[in-house]
């Protein structure tokens, strides 16, 4: 996939769509354009977390792998989202098993490339940190909202 | 079937008098939820506006507010959707073809339907909340050309707990309307969004521009009250979201108190609302 075609994914994505171009050309040089076919695994749990996964299209299932109970779905990743954030941390492990449910583009950041980028330019790094806090705080909103179990009826006022 | 928004008809004696309708049929639609089909003496049903509700009564048990669901295409009868929750609508999911249930109704304003013609659509729903919801995206497509795009987001606990998921796959299967749809919690089977409903805004704004629709959400309250928030969060003037609310209606026109909620009467003067006319009184813990 040519680096055009990056540059382009990641003018539309909204993650990056506002940045400065010429961040946007830096990021290009440390990504591919990848289609994953419906189950293949984008990452898993426990190894190296070397990638930072932009959804250009698709669908993305989050899961954990339960002993006796297998993969347990927690929420599901749609076009211009995100995946993956512990190449932040260290020591830059996955947490959980990403599967694509449907067919799924991705523009695929190295991740490694990308920690070394933000090391040197930190107004860059500033910048991804902050969008990756957002993306973090909506998670949690939702998670905790799942949590509510948002759908229940308040039986009190049900005669 | 469906009446252009008008104002409340006045309470007189006959909107106190149970008419009894024949059930005519029962579609389960959930584990605790069933939706009736029913029929007045005279076989055609009281037209009604998309969002309004009926008083049902179970002779012997007791009466409950009940927001209309639809009409059945083939016969035309009423179809309600009830959830076994208490003791008269536990009684109603018993109920069989051939049972009588009293009717008052219909009752209170519902979605705004005239004013939405000519914008986008964009309907939220939660678990039950899809009820009230459907004769809105019925009366929608029924009258396709008079509005524009039109996106239906659907929250449920479980793809076992999707209501109507016939006519959910018949609506996905239009080219004239975007369904998306998510549960809190996936099955094996289960290969679409997982996640509470308003995590699927970001896609709904990808398909039209949220600050022009009208936007019809209805759910547990709890759900309506995040939704607004985060639509809100997003610039959205409050003229433009209606929510039904559901409080514990007695008399359904506006004399009891049982439903008053701040200056407002449930039954009365709702139970759709615009939010900027309760979003002050969704934030006072009391009511």
């Amino acid at each position: 996939m040519s680096e055009a075609a990056i540059l382009e994914a990641l003018r539309q994505h909204p993650f990056t769509h506002d940045i400065e171009e010429a961040w946007k050309e830096v990021l290009a040089e440390m990504a591919r354009l990848q289609t994953y076919p419906p189950d293949a695994l984008l990452l898993r749990e426990g190894r190296a977390a070397d990638a930072f996964f932009l959804i250009v299209d698709g669908l993305v299932a989050i899961e954990m792998f339960a002993p006796g109970r297998g993969a347990l779905r927690l929420q599901t990743v749609g076009a211009g989202e995100v995946v993956g954030w512990s190449w932040v941390l260290p020591p830059h492990r996955w947490e959980f098993d990403a599967r694509a449910l449907a067919e799924t583009t991705a523009v695929v950041l190295d991740a490694a490339a990308l920690r070394a980028q933000m090391s040197q330019d930190h107004a860059l790094a500033a910048w991804i940190l902050s969008r990756l806090l957002a993306v973090i705080a909506s998670r949690l909103k939702a998670t905790r909202l799942q949590l509510l179990d948002l759908y229940a009826l308040p039986e009190r006022r049900m005669p | 079937m469906i009446l252009p928004l008008t104002h409340p008809t006045a309470p007189t004696l006959e909107r106190f008098l149970p008419v009894p309708y024949q059930v005519t049929g029962i579609r389960r639609e959930t584990e605790d939820t069933v939706t009736f089909r029913m029929r007045p003496p005279g076989g055609r049903p009281p037209a009604f506006q998309p969002g309004q509700f009926n008083m049902l009564y179970l002779f012997g048990m007791g009466e409950v507010p009940i927001s209309i669901s639809g009409v059945h295409p083939r016969s035309g009868d009423l179809e309600h959707t009830v959830r076994a929750v208490g003791s008269v609508t536990r009684a109603m999911a018993r109920l069989g073809k051939g049972n009588v249930v009293g009717v008052r109704g219909p009752f209170g304003r519902g979605w705004p339907m005239e004013e939405a013609k000519g914008h986008d659509v964009l309907i939220v729903a939660g678990g039950i909340g899809l009820a009230p919801l459907r004769p809105a995206l019925q009366h929608i497509l029924a009258h396709r050309s008079e509005y524009e795009r039109v996106v239906l987001l659907y929250g449920a606990r479980t793809p076992a707990d999707l209501l109507y998921p016939a006519e959910l796959e018949r609506w996905r299967g239009r080219l004239d309307l975007q369904v998306l749809v998510t549960v809190d919690r996936g099955d094996e089977a289960w290969r679409g969004h997982i996640g509470v409903v308003t995590t699927l805004l970001p896609m709904a704004e990808r398909l039209m521009d949220l600050r022009k629709a009208f936007i019809l959400t209805c759910g547990p309250e709890i759900m309506m009250h995040v939704v607004a928030r985060e639509l809100e969060n997003r610039r959205i003037s409050p003229e433009r979201i209606f929510l039904s609310l559901e409080r514990n209606m007695k008399c359904a026109v506006g004399f009891c108190g049982h439903c008053q909620f701040g200056p407002a009467f449930i039954c009365r003067d709702g139970p759709v609302f615009p939010l900027h006319r309760i979003r002050h009184l969704l934030e006072v813990r009391e009511f």
